[in-house]
């Protein structure tokens, strides 16, 4: 039986009738065409789904989306646009931590949440909240080293950065 | 107890396919207002293979990198390519690329030759611009060159180039030949701590040091190395893919383990660049044999920590205490 609820993504409202059954990563794929979210795995495992609810970092598969109703979402399309990266998006280009950039979406989101929370996070800390993305492609060095500079810049130009 | 060890190991990997005909193939086109087009049927996996290939267009035709446009991967538009394998795309398609840009500048330098009373072979591309080689003052722009070859002399700036390996099959009764046309050669050297209470190793360090010729980019090279190496750790220490009867028995992430973030060791990537005369501006390959050595190295760490031969792939903490229990019941 069908439901509408008001999912509130990027800071604007969409009205959207869901299955008590659907997804997260459903809903923002195939309903609101917010395609930068990727779907790995689909069982919580891969970390590409992630989003920030309320400003934590979720698997948005793992998520009803009749159980986010109201909350804030954030994904990748609220970060930054082509025109305005944010600066961790900018970053990631600099330090060539993209490859294939399936992980990229979750990482960038991932790191978001850390630096909103610790914005001079050591080289470990960093590590540990990127522990639930999974990288094939780069070995993750320079995934590290963008969000580390990313904290470096967002600290020198307080307010500057997105 | 936890253990240290170093271990090393060394390899040389082919580009290319073995002895088979393996070409790459590109058009090129330059426009008036300076910029040029590459169309090749290579495809970008993430590997960086449309940025190398747009730096040697961007090379070869003296026009700025960013003035390059890349059309790939599209089998309607663009010439035909055998695919991002075989760690080839640099060496065989960046040569059909610098072939076709080299025709087109071609008829750049010849329309320009006329305009500036000299020879074509005394002219260069750089910057923009075509100068006579020395007298850099005098030149042309590339968009004004363009625009008389085209409209003045109905000879658009265009090029198409293809590239093919020269190899020879293997002879069957002694095994010789020239299977490839080029080859790369790496070093790596694992630091490791192995726990021998319960098996468990940790890759602390990995060096890495890497020919492939010429690094036409740098950065994606590194990239390519670390890449490389998390799956050498991956594929030493714990990727397994457990088969029953022919049915996958681990399809999940959960039992089916890639290294993390948290799995990565300290990579310092050190790129040996002994041109290849037969490549693009001297370069090779770089792909596959980023992970070659790795876990051959880290085993061979194992061995130099805590003096156990692991033969079978991956080196479980299972299978270390169960060669850890046998040499103490050999010395016992």
């Amino acid at each position: 039986m069908k439901r509408a609820i008001i999912l509130v993504v990027n800071g604007t409202e969409h009205s959207v009738e869901v299955q008590p059954s659907d997804l997260l990563v459903d809903v923002l794929r195939d309903r609101l065409r917010l395609t930068g979210t990727k779907k790995g795995c689909g069982t919580g495992e891969c970390g590409a789904c992630t989003v920030l609810l309320d400003g934590k970092p979720v698997n948005s598969c793992l998520l009803l989306a009749i159980r986010c109703e109201g909350r804030q979402i954030t994904t990748i399309e609220g970060l930054g646009t082509p025109d305005s990266l944010h600066v961790l998006q900018k970053a990631f280009i600099d330090n060539g931590a993209v490859q294939c950039g399936f992980c990229a979406p979750g990482m960038l989101l991932s790191a978001k949440a850390l630096l909103d929370e610790n914005p001079a996070p050591s080289e470990m800390d960093i590590r540990q909240a990127l522990a639930g993305n999974i990288c094939r492609c780069t070995g993750y060095v320079k995934i590290v080293k963008a969000v580390s500079s990313a904290a470096r810049t967002m600290s020198g130009a307080e307010g500057g950065g997105r | 107890m936890k253990k240290r060890g170093k271990g090393i190991a060394c390899m040389f990997y082919p580009i290319g396919f073995t002895s088979y005909p393996n070409p790459g193939s590109a058009f090129v086109k330059v426009n008036q207002d300076g910029t040029a087009v590459v169309f090749t049927g290579a495809t970008d996996m993430g590997q960086g293979s449309t940025t190398v290939l747009a730096q040697i267009a961007a090379e070869e035709l003296g026009i700025r990198y960013e003035h390059i446009t890349m059309v790939t991967g599209d089998t309607e538009k663009t010439p035909f390519d055998l695919g991002s394998v075989a760690s080839r795309v640099t060496y065989i398609v960046g040569n059909a690329v610098k072939r076709a840009a080299h025709e087109a500048k071609r008829i750049l330098l010849e329309v320009a030759a006329e305009k500036l009373g000299v020879s074509p072979d005394g002219l260069c591309a750089g910057d923009g611009r075509i100068y006579i080689k020395g007298l850099p003052e005098r030149f042309l722009e590339i968009s004004e060159v363009a625009r008389i070859a085209q409209m003045g002399k109905g000879r658009p700036p265009i090029g198409s180039g293809s590239f093919n390996p020269i190899t020879t099959f293997l002879d069957p009764e002694t095994g010789h030949g020239k299977p490839y046309g080029a080859y790369v050669f790496a070093t790596q050297i694992a630091e490791v701590e192995v726990d021998t209470e319960t098996g468990v190793v940790e890759v602390l360090r990995i060096a890495a040091a890497h020919d492939c010729g010429k690094a036409i980019n740098p950065m994606l090279v590194e990239g390519q190395v670390e890449g490389g190496i998390s799956m050498g750790v991956g594929y030493g220490l714990f990727e397994e893919m457990v088969l029953d009867n022919g049915v996958v028995k681990n399809p999940q992430f959960t039992d089916y383990i890639l290294p993390t973030s948290l799995d990565m060791p300290e990579i310092r990537v050190g790129i040996i660049e002994r041109p290849e005369p037969t490549g693009p501006f001297g370069a090779k390959g770089i792909g596959e044999p980023s992970l070659l050595p790795t876990a051959p190295a880290i085993i061979n760490a194992i061995y130099d920590a805590v003096g156990v031969r692991i033969r079978e792939l991956p080196a479980t903490p299972e299978k270390i205490l169960k060669a850890l229990r046998e040499t103490d019941q050999g010395k016992a």
